[in-house]
């Protein structure tokens, strides 16, 4: 268990929602959206799963990866840091930071087997100069904390072992939002783990209210979690996603 | 200085004043400077960048992360980093000596209050870090630096790790090996923050000693050091030792009692190290727990630390004594040149052992026996053991170490390179 995150810098830096997705004048300049950002975010994200998937890192690379990005994005904009280079070099980032580091050379190689646009290509010394940039925008603060620990050790306190797949790939999907931005990782995973015993049917109010944590905040995170994937259609649209896109330089 | 402008870009060089180098470290050049805004002396390490193909150096990367999450007293606090050139410059507080340096500076007398106050700071900053989940994993005396208000800190976290996650494997080839516990010689991939207290007991042992405690030349030898000192652990003192991977069997050698081998400590005092040297790491006593020791609420209470003996700060033309002293040694280490022989009680017994002393390196078993002479002689002798030569060679992380780790860790230590342009001048 995260036993310190309320004294990490990761709590410190918890936003409220409307601090997330405000545009940064240049990007608005440039006709970019609230909904844009989204988009872009949630587009970025699935590129950077597709990339650790032939890179093979662990999920919580991935995890910290897009973190990073997301957090890069409240604080920094798209056009001075264009997504299509940061998302790389965040996996490359988060692999060193999670001990587990992985070749830029590597990188840049299977970029273009992920991504036959050519907009995407990069060179690896462009990486190495965005990795600086990149650490500058999170003023160096790269330890971040994942549902995925506690995940387990509840699930099993909750008798609900047999689900760890299905709320294992909720959590995952958690990061195709800013969820990690703003709620403490605990209640992230008790939001999935919510979301899998109102689907089975599994009545587990008396193991919640034991847990002495706000069940509003539990229930309205895995609202947001719903309604995402209410959305997800939307979202997914690839004319939607490139439109957003090529407002990008 | 007339070069600071080459080193800092100017919004940068506003704020930090570049004075002298320090000296090499881990992963860079470290200087001096002053922070304008504040007025605080600063250090300020520049990270080299080696040959730019895997960009932020993973060490210095370790530290950064680490550091950003332990804000404490008893560790050093990294203010600020900032890029410069496609290097990263990160700017510690100023500290004036280490711990090694008050160890081996034998114009300085070490009360029990003194050594109290020390070994308390050294808990106190490891016990942090283990409230933290970080094991830090190369603590000796060089490691712990001391400020100008006599505050000792932990520093140096490159081979630091958060060991959250219960099943992680972690590389055994981990701190200097005069410092390393008995589940990393036998090569133990997971294990935790007694790792840390062992270290920690090794310093502790030193600060009576006034010599490191154990002085093994292999990690054999190591092995060896401290089965005759404590005697070989039997299974039942330590059930899970047999099914460590590099176990072997050692000979069953005795072990001395605690009071012959630190005959100048307190009950309390050798309550506690012996609580700290326990082989069993799961029996080990924790850092926290060590702080709550009867020890260190017994008389007499730790010295303040801004009255706390302490090397004359060093002076800016370095005299060359000191530099010759020893130079494998880190930035701040420079011990003041050596005194003559104040008391020479024993005369041929210091000869014996310094003759022993400086071949250790290939005779191993000399050494042992010379040790165990050592510790039957007067309490004086054992303080005084060392007197007026060369102390021997602190191993460090060495090269074949180095390159083990390298392999494990599947990361890049950077060789020994020329520095770049402006830093030479």
């Amino acid at each position: 268990m995260a036993a310190d995150f309320w004294t990490s810098s990761q709590f410190k830096q918890l936003l409220d929602p409307e601090e997330l997705n405000v545009v940064h004048p240049l990007d608005k300049e440039r006709g970019i959206t609230a909904e844009d950002y989204k988009l872009i975010k949630f587009h970025i994200s699935n590129y950077i799963v597709k990339l650790a998937q032939y890179i093979k890192v662990r999920q919580r690379v991935v995890a910290t990866a897009i973190t990073y990005m997301r957090r890069v994005y409240t604080r920094r904009s798209m056009t001075e840091y264009n997504p299509r280079l940061v998302a790389p070099t965040c996996l490359y980032l988060a692999a060193k930071a999670e001990e587990s580091t992985v070749q830029a050379r590597l990188l840049a190689f299977y970029i273009k087997k992920v991504q036959s646009d050519e907009k995407y290509r990069c060179e690896i010394k462009e990486i190495l100069e965005m990795e600086m940039k990149i650490l500058e925008a999170l003023n160096y603060y790269l330890v971040v904390f994942h549902p995925y620990r506690s995940l387990t050790q509840l699930l099993q306190d909750a008798g609900m072992s047999d689900s760890t797949q299905q709320t294992w790939g909720l959590v995952n999907d958690t990061y195709k939002m800013d969820l990690i931005l703003v709620h403490p990782p605990h209640l992230i995973a008790l939001a999935c783990i919510y979301i899998a015993s109102v689907q089975k049917d599994k009545e587990n109010t008396a193991w919640f209210e034991e847990l002495r944590v706000d069940m509003n905040v539990v229930k309205n995170i895995a609202m947001e979690i719903l309604d995402f994937y209410d959305s997800y259609k939307l979202m997914s649209d690839e004319n939607r996603i490139s439109a957003a896109m090529n407002k990008l330089p | 200085m007339a070069d600071m402008d080459l080193l800092l870009p100017k919004k940068v060089a506003d704020r930090y004043l570049k004075r002298e180098v320090l000296g090499e470290g881990t992963y860079g050049v470290v200087y001096k400077a002053i922070d304008t805004q504040t007025g605080q002396v600063v250090a300020i390490k520049k990270i080299r960048l080696g040959k730019q193909k895997e960009g932020v150096n993973f060490t210095a990367l370790r530290e950064i992360k680490l550091l950003k999450e332990l804000k404490d007293p008893n560790i050093i606090e990294l203010i600020d980093a900032f890029p410069h050139k496609g290097n990263l410059n990160l700017v510690f507080e100023f500290m004036e000596t280490d711990l090694e340096a008050v160890i081996r500076d034998r114009n300085i007398v070490l009360s029990p209050a003194d050594i109290k106050s020390y070994i308390q700071m050294t808990l106190k900053g490891l016990s942090f870090c283990h409230k933290k989940w970080v094991l830090h994993r190369d603590m000796k005396p060089n490691n712990l630096l001391i400020g100008p208000g006599g505050q000792l800190k932990l520093a140096d976290f490159g081979l630091a790790r958060i060991f959250g996650s219960p099943d992680r494997k972690f590389t055994h080839q981990v701190f200097a090996r005069w410092y390393r516990a008995p589940e990393l010689l036998f090569g133990a991939k997971q294990y935790g923050p007694g790792v840390d207290v062992w270290a920690a007991a090794c310093i502790f042992a030193e600060l009576l000693l006034r010599r490191p405690f154990l002085q093994g030349n292999s990690d054999i030898d190591q092995l060896g050091k401290i089965f005759a000192s404590f005697g070989t652990p039997k299974p039942s003192q330590w059930s899970d030792m047999v099914y460590l991977p590099d176990y072997v069997e050692y000979q069953h050698v005795p072990g001395q009692p605690l009071r012959t081998l630190f005959p100048m400590a307190s009950d309390d005092c050798l309550d506690l190290l012996g609580k700290m040297f326990m082989y069993d790491p799961k029996a080990r006593i924790s850092s926290q727990q060590a702080l709550e020791h009867r020890y260190f609420s017994s008389i007499p209470p730790p010295t303040e630390p801004a009255l706390l003996p302490r090397p004359p700060p060093k002076k800016e033309p370095v005299n060359p004594k000191a530099s010759e002293f020893n130079p494998l040694d880190g930035p701040t280490v420079l011990s003041p040149p050596r005194k003559q022989r104040r008391v020479m009680p024993h005369r041929e017994g210091f000869d014996m052992n310094a003759h022993n002393m400086i071949k250790m390196d290939d005779h191993g078993n000399e050494t042992r026996q010379a040790a165990g002479e050592r510790s039957e002689q007067a309490p004086m002798s054992l303080d005084f053991s060392v007197f007026g030569m060369r102390p021997p060679n602190r191993p460090t992380i060495n090269s074949a170490d180095r390159s083990h780790l390298k392999k494990k860790l599947d990361l890049e230590f950077q060789l020994p390179e020329e520095e770049e342009e402006e830093e030479e001048e």
